[in-house]
C-alpha cells in the first residue's frame, strides 16, 4: 500500500504539471520593480467553490481572506501579505466523502510576483509560506508549502491552481489516524479564484517593470 | 415467572392484552401539529427559473411555500416554518440527465434567499432534501425538497423582505442496477427569470420596534470562539460579515452601514444548542475511555412496522466510535484508487450498549390510549464498513458505508388506558433484528444493516451520507419473534408475535455530525465533549 501511495505521487505530481500553471521565466527581461495601486488592506472572497485535495477532493463553498497589499521590488517579490484566511464556515463547512472538513491556516500566508505580462495585465506568481492544519473526524494533518496562481488586474481575480508537489503534507507533526490516503508521500492540490478588493471598494492593480 | 396471576377481572384482561398489541411496536405519537400560530402568514409562490443544463438553458418552475410571521421584533430571531421548494424541470431535461444511463436522482436544492429591508440586506441560503425520485419516461420531473431554513434577526424597525434568488440542484443520479451513473452527480444552476412576478418576492414581515434595545457595541463573536451551550446566537455567515471579522481593521466605516442590515443564522448546529437539555448524555468516561481516533455522535430516526402501518420513532440515541483509518488502494493505471475504512463503535446509554428507553403512545382502535416503553440493547459490536473509490482524473469521487449492528428489541412496560399490563421482566424479541446481509460469509449472525451513500463531484458539493458527518442511513430490517413476554402466567409471546413480528420494515436513521474528542471542533463538539449536533429525524 505503501509503495503504491509513493508510485502515485509521482503519477500524480506529473499530470497535474502538465496541467498546472508554472511560473517560467517570461520572455522579456523579468520584472524587479512592483507597483500596486492602491496599497494597503485588501479583502478576498471566493468566486465559485474552492477545491482542496489530499487524495480525495473537498469543496469549500465560502473561502475569505484578508491583508495588506504593498509594492515590491525584486524577483520573485512579495506584493501581499495574508493575515487571514478562511475556508468554509461554521454553517457552510468544508465537506468531502468522508465528512467536514476544518481546515485552520497559520498566517501569515504571502502573494508572491514572478512574471508579469504587460499585454494582459496578469502577474504570475504564488501563494506562499501555507501552512493550514487540517481535520476530517479523527484524522488530522498539516499541510505546508506553496500554490501557484496568477492575478488578472482587470477582473481583480487571484486564481489559486497549484502543481501537485507544491504542497506537501508535514511529517512534524505527522498525520494521525488518517491511514494511507493522508500520508508524507500525499501531494495536496488547492484550486480556486478569488475576488480582491482593497479598502476603498476598487480592484487593485498589480504592475511589474523592469525599468 | 408463569406462576398464577393474582386475582384479577378477566373479561378486561383480555381486552387490555388485546390492545395492547398494537401498542407494542408503538406508532409514534403522530398528532399533527395542525395549530396554526396567530400572527402566521404562509407563502406560496410559484416563480420562472432558467436552469443550465449540460444540453444548454432550460425553463423551469419553481414554487416556494413557507410560512412567516406577519409581524416580529427588531432585535428577535424567527425562523420561517415548513419550508418547502418543488423544482418541476421539462421533459428536455429529464432526458439530459437520462443520457448517462440514469434512472432515479437523489436531489438537494439551495435556493438563495434575498431578505432586504431598506437600503440594507443579508442573503440566506435555504437548503432542502428531496426523496429519491424516479426519472419519468415521459414528461417533467417534479422534486419537492423540505429542510430547515436559517433564522433571521432585523436590527431595525421596518418591512423585511424575502425574495427568491438564484437556486442550485445538487443532483446525485442512479442507475436501475444501483451503481453510479455517469455522470454520478451533477449541480444544475438555476436563475430567476427575468419576468418573474415581484421580482421573486417570497413575503414581507413586518418588523416592530424593541421596546428594550440591547446597548450598543461590537460583540460580535469570533468565528472560531462560539458560545454553543449558551444558546448565543450564531456567526452571521453572509460574505461580507465573513469578511470583516477576518478584517484586521479599517471596517469601522462599514459597520454602521452593516449594523443595520439583518443577520441570518443557520439553524444547525446553533439552533441545536437549545435543544441539547433533551440530548441524552453522549460521552466517553473511565468504563469507556477515548483514544486520539474517538468520536461520538447521536443518531435518530423512524423505524416503519409493516404490519402496523405505522412508524416508530427510534429516539436520539449515543454512538461511541472508534474511527479506522481510511486506506486506499490505486487501481492499476494510477488514475484513482479504491478507498476503504472499518470503525467499529457501539450504542452507549448510562454505562451500557442501548438506546434510552422510549415510549410512544397511539391510539388502539382509534380511541384508546396505548403507551408502550422499550429499548434497543446491543447484542455485540457495531462495526462501520466504508467502500468507495476516488478518480484522480476527474476527482469524482463516491463512497458506500454499511453499518451493522445486532440489536434486541426489549419491552419493559405497557399502559393500556392509563392501567399498567405487567409484560414481565424478560419481554424481548427471540434474536436480534435482521437484515439480509449481503455478505454473510463475511459478517455472519443477526444484525441490522444500514446503508449510507454519497457522491462527490468537485466543484459541487458533496451529496449524501458522509462518513464523520453524517446524513441519512436506510434499510430493511425483520423483527423476530418475541419471547419471555407476559408476566404472572401470562403469555404474549404469540400476541406480540403475531402482530408486530415480520420482513420488510423500513429503517431510516438519521446520523449526525460526529464529535472527534481530542480533535476538538467548537463546530462539532460540545465544551464538554459531546456531540454539539443534534440530527432530526426523516420519514
Amino acid at each position: 500500500m505503501k509503495k503504491h501511495t509513493r508510485r502515485l505521487a509521482v503519477v500524480a505530481g506529473a499530470a497535474a504539471a502538465a496541467f498546472g500553471l508554472t511560473a517560467g521565466p517570461a520572455s522579456a527581461a523579468p520584472s524587479t520593480v512592483w507597483t500596486v495601486t492602491p496599497t494597503g488592506s485588501y479583502t478576498a472572497t471566493n468566486s465559485g467553490n474552492i477545491v482542496l485535495t489530499a487524495t480525495i477532493p473537498m469543496t469549500c463553498t465560502t473561502s475569505s481572506a484578508s491583508g495588506t497589499m504593498s509594492s515590491a521590488t525584486g524577483n520573485p517579490a512579495t506584493v501581499a501579505t495574508i493575515s487571514a484566511i478562511s475556508f468554509g464556515t461554521s454553517a457552510s463547512p468544508c465537506t468531502s466523502v468522508l465528512g467536514n472538513v476544518s481546515t485552520v491556516a497559520v498566517t501569515p500566508w504571502t502573494v508572491v510576483a514572478q512574471d508579469y505580462n504587460a499585454s494582459t495585465g496578469v502577474t504570475t506568481g504564488y501563494v506562499g509560506n501555507i501552512t493550514a492544519n487540517v481535520s476530517a473526524g479523527a484524522c488530522k494533518f498539516t499541510v505546508t508549502g506553496k500554490a501557484s496562481g496568477t492575478y488578472t488586474n482587470s477582473s481583480g481575480v487571484l486564481a489559486v491552481n497549484s502543481v501537485a508537489g507544491e504542497l506537501v503534507v508535514s511529517s512534524n507533526p505527522a498525520p494521525v489516524n488518517c491511514g494511507t490516503v493522508v500520508t508524507t508521500s500525499t501531494k495536496p492540490t488547492f484550486k480556486g479564484n478569488y475576488v480582491i478588493k482593497s479598502s476603498n471598494g476598487t480592484i487593485p492593480k498589480i504592475v511589474g517593470s523592469n525599468p | 415467572m408463569r406462576g398464577h396471576r393474582a386475582a384479577a377481572p378477566r373479561l378486561p384482561r383480555v381486552r387490555a392484552r388485546t390492545t395492547a398489541i398494537g401498542a407494542f411496536v408503538v406508532l409514534a405519537a403522530m398528532v399533527p401539529a395542525a395549530v396554526s400560530a396567530a400572527g402566521t402568514q404562509e407563502a406560496d409562490v410559484t416563480l420562472p427559473y432558467v436552469c443550465r443544463l449540460p444540453s444548454g438553458e432550460l425553463p423551469a418552475t419553481v414554487r416556494v411555500t413557507a410560512d412567516f410571521p406577519t409581524a416580529a421584533t427588531a432585535g428577535k430571531a424567527f425562523t420561517p416554518a415548513d419550508v418547502t421548494t418543488t423544482v418541476e424541470l421539462p421533459a428536455e431535461a429529464v432526458a439530459d440527465l437520462a443520457r448517462g444511463r440514469a434512472s432515479g436522482v437523489r436531489a438537494v436544492t439551495r435556493l438563495g434567499v434575498g431578505i432586504a429591508q431598506g437600503e440594507s440586506a443579508a442573503e440566506a441560503t435555504w437548503r432542502g432534501t428531496a426523496p429519491p425520485a424516479a426519472l419519468p419516461a415521459s414528461g417533467p420531473l417534479t422534486l419537492t425538497a423540505t429542510g430547515d431554513v436559517p433564522s433571521v434577526t432585523a436590527r431595525v424597525d421596518g418591512a423585511l423582505a424575502f425574495s427568491a434568488r438564484a437556486l442550485d440542484l445538487d443532483l446525485a443520479l442512479d442507475t436501475p442496477d444501483g451503481t453510479a451513473a455517469d455522470p454520478a452527480a451533477l449541480t444544475i444552476g438555476c436563475s430567476l427569470a427575468e419576468d418573474a412576478p415581484k421580482r421573486g418576492l417570497l413575503a414581507t414581515v413586518q418588523i416592530e420596534p424593541d421596546p428594550e434595545p440591547p446597548a450598543t457595541g461590537p460583540a460580535s463573536p469570533a468565528p472560531s470562539a462560539p458560545a454553543p451551550d449558551t444558546g448565543t446566537p450564531g456567526t452571521p455567515h453572509s460574505p461580507d460579515d465573513q469578511a470583516g471579522q477576518n478584517g484586521q481593521d479599517g471596517q469601522g466605516s462599514r459597520d454602521d452601514q452593516e449594523g443595520r442590515a439583518p443577520t441570518v443564522t443557520e439553524r444547525a448546529p446553533r439552533g441545536a444548542a437549545t435543544r441539547r437539555p433533551d440530548a441524552p448524555p453522549c460521552r466517553y468516561d473511565e468504563r469507556h475511555p477515548s483514544t486520539s481516533a474517538s468520536l461520538d455522535a447521536y443518531v435518530t430516526g423512524y423505524t416503519n412496522v409493516r404490519k402496523l402501518a405505522g412508524a416508530s420513532l427510534i429516539p436520539l440515541s449515543c454512538a461511541l466510535i472508534e474511527q479506522g483509518p481510511t486506506d486506499i488502494e490505486l487501481f492499476p493505471d494510477y488514475s484513482g484508487g479504491y478507498l476503504s475504512q472499518h470503525s467499529q463503535g457501539t450504542l452507549w446509554y448510562r454505562g451500557k450498549p442501548q438506546t434510552p428507553p422510549f415510549q410512544a403512545t397511539f391510539l388502539t382502535f382509534g380511541f384508546v390510549p396505548t403507551k408502550a416503553t422499550m429499548v434497543l440493547e446491543q447484542t455485540g459490536p457495531m462495526t462501520m464498513d466504508g467502500k468507495g473509490e476516488t478518480s484522480f482524473v476527474t476527482l469524482f469521487t463516491k463512497m458506500e458505508t454499511r453499518v451493522r449492528v445486532p440489536l434486541v428489541l426489549r419491552v419493559t412496560a405497557l399502559e393500556v388506558n392509563g392501567t399498567p399490563l405487567d409484560v414481565g421482566t424478560g419481554c424481548r424479541t427471540r434474536s436480534p433484528l435482521r437484515s439480509e446481509e449481503p455478505e454473510p460469509a463475511k459478517f455472519p449472525g443477526d444484525h441490522l444493516v444500514l446503508t449510507g451513500r454519497s457522491s462527490h463531484q468537485p466543484p459541487a458539493l458533496p451529496v449524501g451520507y458522509l462518513l464523520s458527518s453524517g446524513g441519512p442511513l436506510t434499510g430493511e430490517v425483520t423483527i423476530p419473534a418475541f419471547t419471555h413476554c407476559g408476566g404472572k402466567g401470562e403469555d404474549l409471546d404469540r400476541l406480540l408475535t403475531a402482530s408486530v413480528s415480520g420482513p420488510g420494515n423500513y429503517v431510516k436513521q438519521m446520523q449526525g455530525q460526529t464529535c472527534a474528542v481530542q480533535v476538538f471542533n467548537p463546530d462539532q463538539c460540545t465544551k464538554d465533549l459531546q456531540p454539539l449536533v443534534i440530527p432530526v429525524p426523516e420519514r
